[in-house]
């Protein structure tokens, strides 16, 4: 049966049926141990960022200026889902899409974390003027 | 006619660019929307929850706001759309 272990040095999560004999991410031998499912989800868990919007604004033009999309050119709507993101943070933990509710179920919720994988998403995939379901990016025109 | 209800969130930019399709159809057809606001407002945020089932199959599986509902019919209207389609789907809720 699989289980949840945790390096003990630096935190790491593994979930399998045997945790490995050196841990990936800090070469510690023999350093996990097994911990419950609650404790793992605890440490897994994001937490709030101290990020401005300024800092967030920087990030996600970063994220997309190597891909196909952009961040909307609207000013005003980036301004209101930025309002949006920042209001969920405050309230509900994270960045979560505006236009979307969370569900309470935390696994199911960190899809509607910004940003999100929309690239697989209806309103986005093999469309042409394709945006994710708030439209804070968008294809970049070609 | 049957209760409507409209899930909306005050910092989507797709509801506020419905509000006025909104605010035409209940002047013009005399239709009412209960407007629940659903990210900071915590009970409407369960009603819709509790709706879940319903709603989200029929909106590429999440719980997207806006959402037109109608409790007494089940019957789902999602996203931005133009103000014929809401109108539309308004009316054959009877």
């Amino acid at each position: 049966m699989k289980k949840y272990w945790r390096c003990f040095v630096c935190c790491d999560i593994h979930y399998g049926v045997k945790p490995p004999e050196i841990c990936p991410t800090c070469l510690v031998k023999n350093a996990y141990v097994e911990v419950s499912s609650e404790e793992a989800e605890r440490i897994m868990r994001p937490t709030k960022t101290s990020m401005t919007r300024a800092e967030f604004r920087q990030a996600i033009e970063r994220f997309a200026e190597k891909n196909e999309f952009q961040v909307c050119s609207d000013e005003t709507k980036v301004e209101t889902l930025f309002n949006g993101m920042f209001a969920n943070e405050q309230n509900h933990g994270l960045k979560y899409c505006p236009c979307r509710l969370h569900t309470k179920d935390f696994a199911e919720d960190l899809k509607l974390v910004c940003p999100c994988n929309f690239i697989v998403h209806e309103t986005y995939k093999g469309k042409e003027d394709g945006e994710c379901w708030c439209g804070l990016f968008v294809r970049r025109k070609k | 006619m049957s209760k409507l209800i409209m899930f909306h969130a005050k910092e989507c930019p797709h509801c506020k660019a419905m509000m006025p399709h909104v605010d035409r159809l209940e002047k013009e057809e005399k239709i009412n929307f209960e407007k629940l606001e659903v990210w900071h407002d915590e009970k409407n945020a369960d009603l819709m929850r509790s709706y879940r089932p319903v709603i989200a199959p029929k909106c590429g599986g999440q719980l997207r706001t806006p959402t037109f509902f109608s409790p007494d019919t089940s019957a789902v209207l999602c996203g931005e759309v133009p103000y014929e389609k809401l109108k539309e789907w308004a009316l054959s809720q009877g």
